[in-house]
């Protein structure tokens, strides 16, 4: 038990994280579990969803468990399973167990790139009944109203197939993220990446022409985090032209024309 | 060099040919008294020319001592590989012709070649615009730097200096300039405001001296903004471009201030720019407050000062600043307005039809009583923005949109009536007049659909096999035997660039998707938790033994096996041509069509392609555009090109025809693909109930031959009956027809893998 709870402290967030709110999704999120209701953050990467659920958190003064789904996650790695200490078979509870015994939340990142028959272990938990069944130990948890579950995903990249099904969609509320406004993304990045104003500014003006080159063949344009990144290695005494090749335009692409574009747009505004 | 050693090197060159004696003689005898360079150079191109053409050799050996005046010796490879090259695409005549009378162009452009053609820098060039503009602009090829707004143009080879960074600025320079004007708003807001602006100069004694100075004002503001917004490429023009223009000796003609001011050091801008503009103007430029009309209000006082100092100074332009054409700011706009106005008529059509039946005649029935023909005039249309709200709203763009058609108020679907204020705000008007004729089309449609009604006859198409399929009455619950005939054609061809144009439109989703569906190729990944396999599963087997000592039955899925996926996949995309897919609809399927083909090629799926239509139950129609085994050729092409709308749905033959299709295939996996705008329907009693069950019986019928049926629906919501018709996964519905081309490769991708 002792040691369960260590476990769970290790998740609180004790500093308040910075998080720049572009709506109302904070009173929705906090409606929602103040309802009971799971959360379903969706949009593309790097635009503030992790960074979202932390301020949750700390508001709610509740430990945030992470999870980062990937095609190889089972259900015991979330709900838990028998291992062998000195002899004997112990149980050791997964991440989601942990969260609803203890009244934390869980956030499933990337819920899509979990198979369907592995996310299917959270759909009593996510409706009204609020309840885990752990087979393997005959145990029925109810969830204490503290428990919140959270996923999220990025349409923008996913086909059909690694679609969620609608019939674990429709248990969520749903919160849109995207990148913010020019001008709280400029704020952003000035707090984050420690930047000046004009620095920051012109990095946001740059991400926005990465963003437009769909039809060229982007798919997905510089994010708030590769901005941040790139200020951090200004900070490092990296200079502006190097710090946006290796930070903002080479992790974007590996097509030598769309690179050399990128490339002119960066000594087009530094 | 001596004849004789000449003569013996040239047959030694040419062995085992044995060429005629005088014609060798008559041509080597001029090198008789050339240097031996010369004679080297010459002998030396010998065994390149002689393999490709003999009497090509002579020609040479005759022409380069005359040749040599002009070229050095350095320069003849090249120009023996330019004649050879010619010689392969043109023939022989071209190729001497080339030699003996070409050579001073050959020369000039062989000096022109130190420069950077725009084919080389365009593949970068175009995507940095692209996003610099944030906007899907071309680049297209003209003597002179110019914009229309939606295509820059710019000379086909710049040769500003040697350095090719030097002259790939220069390329950035210019288009990037060309979107300031843009950006800045120098053309004015829409093409009625762009005309406005040309009469203003035409207004003018000299309306190209009035345009000149007010674009060499527009380039200050440009010029401006442009060091706010990009100052790197500022700097480095100023340092490597604006240097070298403000060198006088570069400049015959003098320059007035003005113009020196948009090449000046950014320091410098303001000092000279007083020398031309009183002090609050030229603090709105240089701070960047100006608009517009005050470079129009100061082009007629600079244009007075000038006339009557004769002051032509004013006329020149930089190459970067190119030269204004309004008249193609103007075309272009016009253009995209119809354009955008066509597409929302199409949109509005198809929404006036999809209205029920009641609804429609009700909006239409005026017409009708005025005109007591056939004849349909277009519907009285009004559309204005609400008054009582517009004086309220922040923005004209805020208030409610008002429509309505023959004194029958509609509610526009909301995506219309977006697009409403997008036209609005891009032209300064209400596409009113698009809306009318979109109420004409559906009235039209209407019509036909009466006339049609009193024919009667039902003519069989020649040259079609005819096949006869039952029919599904759910009333009775039973089959109407051989019910429908079916003919079976080929669409004919059509030659056009629509192929060419898709891909270059989906330029970017063409290489995403070629690279998607690369991935999808027969490939080896892990399975785990297997009963038997190559590898121990160690996570599994902890696990079990854990289980085991907990008292619980442990797994015996212990191994990793390393499994093959082969695709083995057939499958038929039907589509649907009836009329109601006219428009947007119908490009929007093509459109997906051609960037399926391109993907499946390179998964190297089987698929086949064709169109379905008709009317009634005597004449089903069924169009080959693409057999299962057929290559994706010309012919395919030019018949996919052609598809259009024709005649209504009856959906079920035509799912039981590639049904029949695809029985006699072999494949792990066989599937129909149907794309359609909606329900079934025929002119005859094929529709509702009865067309929506006994689609659904074809459906069930290839379900029950192992074949899956998956229909892709574009409408404006999903309709009760589709989960009913196709089954609940079995089907996909699109709102937005301009998402289909995206939405259906990746349909097909998540469908089968
Ligand atoms: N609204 C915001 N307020 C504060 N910081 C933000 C905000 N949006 C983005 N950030 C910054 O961007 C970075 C990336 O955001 P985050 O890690 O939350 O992205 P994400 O949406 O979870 O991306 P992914 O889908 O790739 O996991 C954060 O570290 C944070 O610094
Ligand atoms: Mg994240």
């Amino acid at each position: 038990m002792k040691q369960q709870n260590q476990r769970l402290e290790e998740h609180l967030i004790i500093e308040k994280p910075y998080y720049l709110p572009s709506g109302s999704e904070i009173e929705i999120a906090l409606a929602a579990h103040k309802n009971g209701l799971p959360l379903l953050l969706k949009g593309p990467t790097g635009c503030g969803k992790t960074r979202f659920m932390q301020f949750l958190a700390w508001k709610l003064k509740l430990p945030l468990i992470t999870v980062s789904c990937h095609d190889d996650l089972s259900t015991s790695d979330l709900v838990g399973r028998y291992l062998i200490r000195s002899g004997e078979a112990v149980w050791t509870d997964g991440p989601l167990t942990l969260a609803v015994r203890y009244g934390a939340i869980c956030y499933l990142d990337e819920i899509v790139e979990a198979r369907k028959d592995t996310t299917v272990v959270i759909h009593p938990l996510a409706d009204d009944r609020r309840e885990l069944p752990i087979e393997k130990r005959g145990e029925l948890l109810n969830a204490p109203p503290d428990f919140m579950i959270s996923v999220s995903y990025n349409p923008g990249y996913q086909s059909v197939l690694k679609d969620l099904k609608p019939s674990t969609r429709q248990r969520f509320v749903a919160l849109s993220f995207d990148y913010p406004s020019p001008e709280m993304e400029a704020e952003i990045v000035l707090r984050e990446g420690n930047v000046t104003q004009d620095i920051a500014r012109s990095l946001v003006k740059l991400a926005g022409m990465t963003r437009s080159l769909k039809e060229s063949g982007l798919a997905e344009g510089a994010s708030t985090r590769l901005l941040i990144q790139t200020g951090q290695l200004l900070g490092s005494g990296i200079d502006i032209h190097t710090a946006c090749r290796a930070a903002l335009v080479e992790p974007l692409s590996d097509d030598p024309e769309l690179l050399g574009a990128l490339q002119e747009m960066v000594s087009s505004i530094f | 060099m001596r004849p004789a050693t000449l003569t013996k090197r040239f047959y030694d060159l040419v062995a085992p040919d044995i060429p005629n004696e005088w014609d060798v003689e008559e041509v080597l005898d001029p090198f008789a008294d050339k240097s031996d360079a010369i004679c080297e150079a010459a002998l030396g191109h010998v065994p390149v020319i002689w393999p490709v053409s003999h009497s090509l050799c002579y020609d040479f050996l005759r022409l380069l001592p005359e040749a040599l005046h002009t070229l050095s010796l350095e320069q003849i490879p090249r120009w023996i590989g330019t004649t050879l090259d010619l010689y392969e695409t043109k023939g022989l005549r071209a190729a001497q012709r080339f030699m003996q009378d070409d050579l001073k162009e050959y020369l000039s452009k062989l000096e022109g070649s130190g420069g950077l053609p725009l084919s080389v820098a365009s593949k970068q060039l175009l995507p940095y615009i692209r996003g610099i503009a944030r906007d899907d602009l071309r680049i297209s090829v003209s003597r002179q730097c110019y914009t229309d707004t939606r295509t820059i143009f710019v000379p086909e080879e710049v040769n500003f200096s040697t350095n090719y960074d030097t002259n790939f600025l220069l390329y950035k320079l210019m288009l990037t300039f060309q979107w300031g004007f843009i950006a800045c708003n120098s053309f004015l807001s829409s093409p009625n405001k762009t005309q406005d602006l040309q009469d203003f100069f035409n207004s003018f004694k000299s309306p190209l001296l009035a345009s000149a100075i007010y674009q060499n004002l527009e380039s200050i503001r440009v010029r401006v903004f442009l060091n706010q917004e990009l100052p790197g490429l500022m700097k480095a023009a100023e340092k490597h471009i604006f240097d070298k223009l403000q060198d006088e000796s570069q400049h015959p003609v003098p320059q007035s201030p003005l113009q020196l001011a948009i090449i000046a050091n950014r320091e410098d801008i303001n000092s000279l720019l007083a020398k031309t503009l009183c002090n609050p103007d030229c603090k709105a430029y240089t701070e960047g407050l100006a608009a517009p009309h005050d470079s129009m209000r100061i082009t007629e006082l600079l244009y007075k000062d000038s006339e009557q100092g004769e002051d032509e100074s004013l006329l020149n332009t930089f190459s970067f600043q190119g030269v204004f054409k309004l008249g193609q700011v103007v075309t272009a706009g016009k253009i995209k307005e119809q354009k955008m106005g066509e597409e929302l008529s199409d949109l509005m059509a198809t929404y006036l039809l999809s209205l029920s039946k009641k609804e429609l005649a009700a909006l239409m029935q005026e017409d009708q009583d005025k005109k007591s023909g056939n004849n349909l005039a277009e519907s009285d249309v009004t559309m204005v923005m609400d008054s009582e709200f517009a004086g309220t709203a922040k923005q004209d763009i805020d208030a409610p949109l008002l429509v309505t058609i023959n004194n029958q108020e509609i509610d526009l679907p909301q995506e219309l009536e977006e697009f409403s204020k997008t036209f609005f705000k891009e032209f300064g008007h209400l596409p009113a007049k698009f809306i009318s004729s979109a109420a004409g089309k559906a009235g039209h449609l209407m019509l036909e659909q009466d006339i049609e009604s009193s024919s009667k006859t039902d003519p069989t198409p020649e040259g079609a096999t005819n096949i006869s399929y039952d029919e599904w009455d759910y009333r009775r619950q039973g089959y109407r035997k051989n019910w429908c005939t079916l003919h079976c054609k080929s669409l004919t061809p059509v030659h056009s660039s629509f192929i060419r144009n898709t891909l270059d439109k989906y330029h970017g989703l063409t290489i995403r998707l070629r690279h998607q569906f690369e991935m999808m190729r027969s490939q080896e990944h892990f399975v785990k938790r297997q009963r038997e396999g190559d590898d121990i599963d160690f996570d599994a087997l902890v696990e079990s033994i854990s289980d085991t000592k907990a008292g619980l039955p442990g797994s015996d899925r212990l191994f990793i096996r390393l499994q093959r996926d082969e695709r083995d996949i057939a499958v038929l995309f039907l589509v649907d041509m009836s009329n109601s897919t006219s428009g947007w609809i119908n490009t929007a399927l093509k459109e997906s069509l051609v960037l399926m083909a391109e993907a499946m090629e390179v998964l190297g799926d089987r698929y086949g392609i064709y169109g379905f239509s008709g009317m009634r139950r005597s004449r089903c129609e069924f169009f080959h555009v693409k057999h299962l085994n057929e290559s994706y050729g010309d012919k395919v092409k030019e018949r996919l090109t052609s598809i259009a709308p024709s005649e209504y749905t009856r959906m079920g033959p035509a799912i039981r025809h590639a049904t029949k299709i695809l029985q006699d295939v072999d494949a792990k996996a066989r599937l129909i693909i149907t794309l359609t705008d909606g329900k079934p329907e025929d002119y005859d009693d094929y529709k509702g109930q009865y067309a929506i069950e006994d689609t659904r019986h074809a459906l069930l019928e290839a379900k029950t031959a192992d074949i899956h049926p998956f229909c892709i629906t574009i409408d404006q919501e999903a309709k009760e009956y589709m989960k009913h018709m196709y089954g609940p996964a079995n089907y996909i519905f699109i709102d937005d027809v301009r998402k289909l081309p995206v939405r259906m490769p990746e349909i097909y991708r998540a469908l089968t893998s």
